[in-house]
């Protein structure tokens, strides 16, 4: 017995089953520790199940179910305002602060600050309307602030003349759930551009770096309202801004801006400026220079977002033609093409001819003033006329830009909370191969997918055989939807549509994706593409996928260099 | 296209049983569509999560309702996990789940890995369960599983990580976690962690993750522990005087013995401990009455049903 390690484990095993030779059970435990990572003491139990099973009848009904069990806190939790009645002093709700003030009140004698104001249930829950109640914070919590969303437990209610409210005890515990979403900023106190909120009323001191007179024409053609566009910085960022009154600044003017709205149109957030907005010079010898500013606020196509203007940028184009247009009879010329930057690749269009010889492509331009609209979440650099763009010598950064390949290595979940994006690659791992993966009909008319041979538009069809793969892949705490059309799949796969098509006859649809599962399902993978964002979701369109092979004990002794464990 | 920006798919998490195992707290929106969550002590708030570990156990079950309910357990080095599929899960998984339990049947031995749904429930008693619903379900090689134990350990010490740094700040709210560094993933689950489990130790889970980090390793030998010894009671016994019928003090040395052996930290279930008294020479009805006897008698706890402990 002391030519193994599994000394008195084999002994159990053998008392529980009689029958079992010593040596099947030292090579249970062998097969167990070698082949699947398993000690002893995990795999016993396994092992005498499994040299029992034929021997013992089962058969009982009293059975666990599995977990392990706490007691739960006795405190009586609602979601609605309406299911709590004046007897009830230890309830858990959630809810969101309507409003919050202080004052200081005179309890029993005594000079106390206490806040109150007005809070909303349901939070969350935008089909029912909310409930509103007054609440008192007697001993007023710093997590109370206006707009927050917090889970007040062990509060209480109080009744007086049948009206109930809220009581926040000195012993209630408050969990911020989400910070307020419009915090109260007192007038005058300036913020930095890089901390104001979507929407609201704020104050700013910042450096002009940009202003011109534009005209907005209204929609149901009764005429046009002169107003102000241009950009603002500071040492935290830069916006756009519109004013709606006559502004007299110059470009490079430090000012403090007091009443102005933020408004947020598309994804990109603009200052607008009206009749209570009050603009005045500012005095700071420490601010940022103009020219330290505009460095700054220089883009790379990564920052692209749709909406933005006023942008300035340095792009390599790649490709570049002219396309011709007839409209109202008359006509006109539309230049577009691809270009590229360290950060990523993206099309441009152009109103105007540039300087540009198609022959000496990729040439570098410097664009300044000129605005990003989106397709698909993918950016459009807009440039409305030539003296937007400064054609330079070469490019300021160092590395070669090969187009046909160039692909720019994002961190997964920047890639996920982002905008989309052309010509990226992202590592992450696979967590779902979707049951609708493999052969499609699509409709020869609009490639819509077939359904039970009917297309939605176009009624009956008979389709067009095509292929897909839908996963879904992860970072540290994002997810994004990846697809791969029938060239990356079949690479993919490495086999042709022939052997594709048999492989799913053979198994069947369901089975045939099982079998993806099991070669892909909980790997990394590096894929390359574009990822396609609208309001509603995004994609990555995968040009290529590449599982990569992981070697678990590197990444276990990874894993204790990284923490320091030993 | 979806899933919707809205509607974001949740991530799956990477965790151990142990840590699953021991959540009470759970979260569920107001709206009908509103996702559900298990929040563990270190703080994963886990809707969906991707486990792995051996396959032990798979076992129809027939509901009230006249469903069939397949229920098994997986093991990691930290315990156990329970999952169950009915005929409301997706058919894939269904599938899956059945195959693999014709094979364990079969007496292959297999290593699984799914990613599946956290779900939660409640006794009468107040006693809280977690299990899983799988959604996917493979059966992976070695090589796989030990990637998995290694990315699980890895996220297991970043939530410890973040855990301690945590705990001086979370009651200034989530702005001033994100200031102590603590990843954005994160703050959700501790905010709500921290207050509900107030100091419950998570030592354990450290334990664990060393553990994991070995067998990834391949060092199989630091992870073998020596089990509970048996008091000299071996097979002379059972074959000799013990009679099936023998006295009911026997019995009930031998149901204990079986319980501190056979305990891994959860308990024993009740089908081991009748299965293995059964291989003793005590019967089903025997083995039945001694458990309930020896609960009446204080020497075991049942701290889940059908699961049983000694008293220390």
């Amino acid at each position: 017995m002391s030519d193994h390690p599994y000394g008195d484990h084999v002994a159990l095993v053998l008392e529980s089953c009689p029958d079992a030779s010593e040596e099947d059970v030292v090579k249970a435990f062998k097969q167990y520790e070698e082949e699947f990572f398993i000690p002893p003491q995990d795999a016993m139990h396994s092992i005498i199940r499994k040299l029992q099973v034929s021997s013992t009848p089962t058969g009982t009904g009293r059975s666990p179910s599995g977990g392990s069990a706490r007691t739960a806190k006795p405190m009586r939790k609602v979601e609605r305002l309406e299911e709590l009645t004046g007897e009830d002093q230890n309830v858990e709700i959630t809810v969101q602060l309507v409003s919050h003030n202080v004052r200081e009140q005179t309890v029993r004698g005594e000079e106390r600050t206490i806040a109150f104001g007005l809070l909303e249930d349901q939070p969350y829950d935008s089909s029912t309307p909310s409930t509103r109640w007054e609440y008192k914070d007697w001993a007023p919590k710093s997590e109370l602030r206006a707009g927050s969303i917090v889970r007040l437990e062990g509060a209480s209610v109080n009744e007086y003349q049948g009206r109930r409210s809220i009581n926040v005890n000195r012993s209630t515990r408050v969990v911020v759930l989400e910070e307020g979403t419009a915090p109260v900023v007192a007038p005058g106190e300036p913020l930095s551009i890089a901390d104001l909120p979507k929407e609201g009323n704020v104050c700013v001191v910042a450096r002009v770096l940009g202003i011109r007179p534009d005209v907005i024409h209204r929609r149901d053609g009764t005429g046009s309202i002169d107003v102000v566009r241009g950009r603002l910085a500071d040492d935290t960022g830069s916006i756009g801004f519109l004013s709606w009154e006559p502004l007299d600044l110059e470009v490079g003017q430090l000012v403090k801006i007091d009443g102005a709205n933020v408004r947020t149109f598309r994804d990109t957030p603009e200052l607008n400026f009206g009749r209570t907005t009050t603009v005045e010079a500012y005095h700071d010898a420490a601010f940022a220079s103009t020219e330290d500013l505009e460095a700054a606020a220089a883009a790379t196509i990564a920052d692209l977002r749709d909406g933005a203007r006023d942008v300035r940028c340095v792009v390599e184009i790649h490709e570049w033609q002219r396309r011709t247009f007839t409209r109202d009879g008359e006509e006109r010329h539309l230049w577009s093409g691809q270009v590229a930057d360290p950060s990523g690749r993206c099309r441009m269009s152009a109103w105007d001819e540039l300087p540009i010889d198609e022959s000496s492509l990729p040439v570098t331009v410097r664009l300044t003033g000129v605005r990003v609209r989106a397709w698909q979440g993918v950016p459009d650099i807009t440039v409305d006329s030539a003296d937007q763009v400064e054609v330079l010598d070469g490019p300021p950064w160092e590395e070669r830009i090969d187009f046909a390949t160039h692909s720019v290595e994002v961190d997964f979940d920047e890639l996920a909370e982002g905008g989309g994006r052309v010509g990226v690659s992202t590592t992450g791992l696979i967590v779902s191969v979707r049951d609708d993966s493999g052969l499609i009909l699509r409709c020869p008319e609009c490639r819509r997918v077939l359904r039970d041979g009917a297309c939605q538009d176009h009624g009956p069809q008979d389709g067009q055989e095509d292929v897909r793969l839908r996963l879904v892949m992860q970072g540290e705490g994002s997810t994004i939807s990846v697809f791969l059309g029938r060239d990356p799949a079949l690479a993919l796969l490495d086999m042709d549509l022939d052997a594709l098509r048999a492989a799913i006859a053979e198994h069947g649809a369901m089975a045939w994706v099982q079998t993806l599962r099991a070669r892909f399902l909980g790997r990394s993978a590096t894929v390359r593409g574009r990822l396609l964002v609208d309001e509603r979701s995004s994609m990555f369109m995968a040009e290529a996928l590449e599982p990569l092979d992981e070697d678990g004990a590197m990444m276990a002794t990874e894993a204790r260099a990284h923490w320091e464990v030993a | 296209m979806e899933p919707s920006r809205n509607i974001r798919r949740q991530p799956a998490w990477h965790v151990f049983a142990s840590e699953f195992g021991e959540a009470t707290l759970n979260e569920k929106g107001s709206g009908e569509y509103d996702p559900s969550f298990v929040i563990t002590r270190l703080g994963a708030k886990i809707n969906r999560c991707l486990v792995a570990g051996l396959l032990e156990r798979v076992e129809a079950r027939e509901t009230s309702s006249g469903q069939t309910m397949y229920q098994g357990q997986l093991r990691d080095p930290s315990g156990l996990m329970y999952f169950s599929v009915g005929d409301y899960d997706p058919e894939s998984a269904r599938e899956s789940i059945l195959g693999l339990s014709r094979a364990l049947e079969e007496g292959e031995t297999m290593h699984v890995m799914m990613v599946a749904k956290a779900r939660w429930y409640q006794t009468d008693e107040g006693a809280i369960y977690t299990s899983l619903r799988p959604e996917e379900v493979v059966r992976i090689d070695p090589s796989r599983y030990s990637a998995w134990l290694a990315r699980t350990a890895n996220a297991t010490l970043a939530r410890l990580a973040a855990y301690e740094r945590a705990q001086p700040v979370v009651s200034e709210g989530p702005e001033a976690m994100k200031q102590a560094g603590i990843p954005g993933h994160l703050v959700p689950g501790l905010s709500l962690a921290l207050p509900h489990y107030d100091g419950a130790s998570v030592e354990q889970y450290r334990l664990h993750v060393l553990q994991a980090l070995d067998i990834a390793e391949g060092r199989m030998d630091a992870v073998r522990t020596e089990p509970a010894k048996l008091p000299v009671h071996g097979g002379e016994t059972a074959e000799g005087e013990a009679s099936p019928a023998g006295g009911s003090d026997d019995a009930n040395d031998v149901m204990k013995q079986l319980i501190a052996t056979l305990d891994q930290g959860q308990g024993v279930d009740y089908e081991t401990l009748i299965r293995n008294m059964g291989a003793r020479g005590f019967d089903a009805g025997l083995a039945d009455t001694t458990l309930d006897a020896l609960f009446d008698e204080g020497s075991i706890l049942e701290p889940n049903f059908g699961w049983y402990r000694l008293v220390e």
